[in-house]
């Protein structure tokens, strides 16, 4: 216990010393750099009247889905396969699934208290007010597609924790569902990116020459719903109890 | 003068190392879990004193809400306790 105090305290040490050499005496020269003339654009161009401008006042938004757009249009893929990987890999057959419906009915009925759940009521209409502002005023405010729906599955989550599973399966967020609405997430951001090039003959993800901001109000919008029910589906997979795994897979072996 | 900021920055960047080493330290998974989402917490407001308010919505919605919740669902599939050194 107290070489643990040791290394902690020295740690600590060793860090202010750093941070106190980087800022007060400027070892790595990072104090009073200017601003760089490609940061000059972004700025200068990010919200114009003329130019290449993404019609945004939100500097970080305009990069993130127009200037650095590939960027984000990949992540958005990675993301969308590592999911599709964790699915495939957990996946049920028509009959299986069956039998984890028959199997989940019979277990025990849990129930929180009432306390935690009407706190719970109350606190998710609050994150999925405050996830769709930061959705929907992603072009204009901190906040974009990602975060707002990281933000909407926490309060999934929150259900899911409190309620159960089935909560969220009786008011059809079941398996299908999720997958579909999250197809459509990404389609309406595969829309947004192709739409320049079939209707103002433009490139792709050149969402400057659409009207006005719906581009990256779409763009936006689209991440924010795939976001929120990718990781439900994650969620939805995994909330599948071991022991009823387990007899599904022996089943596998048996057959 | 260079600005109260980066103090208060060193100082909760500071807290956030101390609870990463006490989140390595713990043999129960449950508090290192808890640990890290505090520590997780520091560095949310590191985050925003370095004028990063998107990356600081994104980051605590998935650290202290997305990613708990997938390590819990994580141990109830194992043990709970660390054995062993």
């Amino acid at each position: 216990m107290k070489r643990d105090v040791i290394v902690a305290v020295s740690f600590l040490l060793a860090f202010l010393f750093i941070a106190y050499a980087v800022v007060y005496i400027n070892v790595l020269g990072l104090g009073g750099a200017e601003l760089r003339p490609l940061g000059e654009f972004y700025l200068g161009h990010a919200f114009a009247h003329e130019g290449l401008t993404s019609h945004s006042p939100e500097v970080v938004t305009a990069i993130v889905w127009n200037y650095r757009g590939f960027d984000t249009l990949f992540e958005t893929f990675v993301f969308f396969l590592a999911i599709m990987g964790a699915f495939s890999v957990l996946r049920l057959t028509r009959e299986q699934e069956s039998i984890v419906r028959e199997l989940e009915a019979k277990e025990p009925h849990r129930q929180m208290d009432l306390i935690t759940r009407a706190t719970t009521k109350l606190v998710v209409v609050m994150i999925v007010a405050i996830s769709a502002s930061i959705a929907l005023h992603g072009h204009l405010t901190p906040g974009g597609g990602f975060q707002a729906g990281s933000a909407m599955a926490v309060a999934l989550l929150l259900l899911f924790a409190v309620f159960s599973k089935f909560t969220l399966e009786r008011k059809g967020l079941n398996l299908r569902h999720t997958i579909s609405a999250y197809a459509l997430g990404l389609a309406l951001i595969l829309a947004t990116v192709l739409a320049p090039v079939f209707l103002y003959g433009g490139k792709v993800l050149e969402i400057n020459l659409l009207p006005g901001e719906t581009g990256l109000f779409n763009l936006d919008v689209g991440e924010y719903t795939a976001v929120t029910f990718g990781f439900l589906t994650v969620f939805l997979v995994l909330g599948v109890s071991e022991w009823i795994f387990k007899t599904v897979l022996r089943g596998e072996v048996d057959d | 003068m260079i600005g109260i900021h980066l103090a208060i920055l060193a100082i909760v960047v500071s807290f956030g190392f101390v609870f990463s080493y006490l989140a390595m330290k713990e043999h129960d998974l449950l508090k290192a879990l808890a640990l890290s989402s505090v520590q997780s917490t520091f560095f949310a407001l590191g985050f925003y004193i370095l004028a990063a308010p998107d990356i600081v919505l994104a980051y605590l919605a998935i650290a202290v809400g997305a990613y708990t919740a997938l390590v819990i669902l994580a141990i109830s599939k194992t043990e709970r306790y660390e054995v062993g050194e």
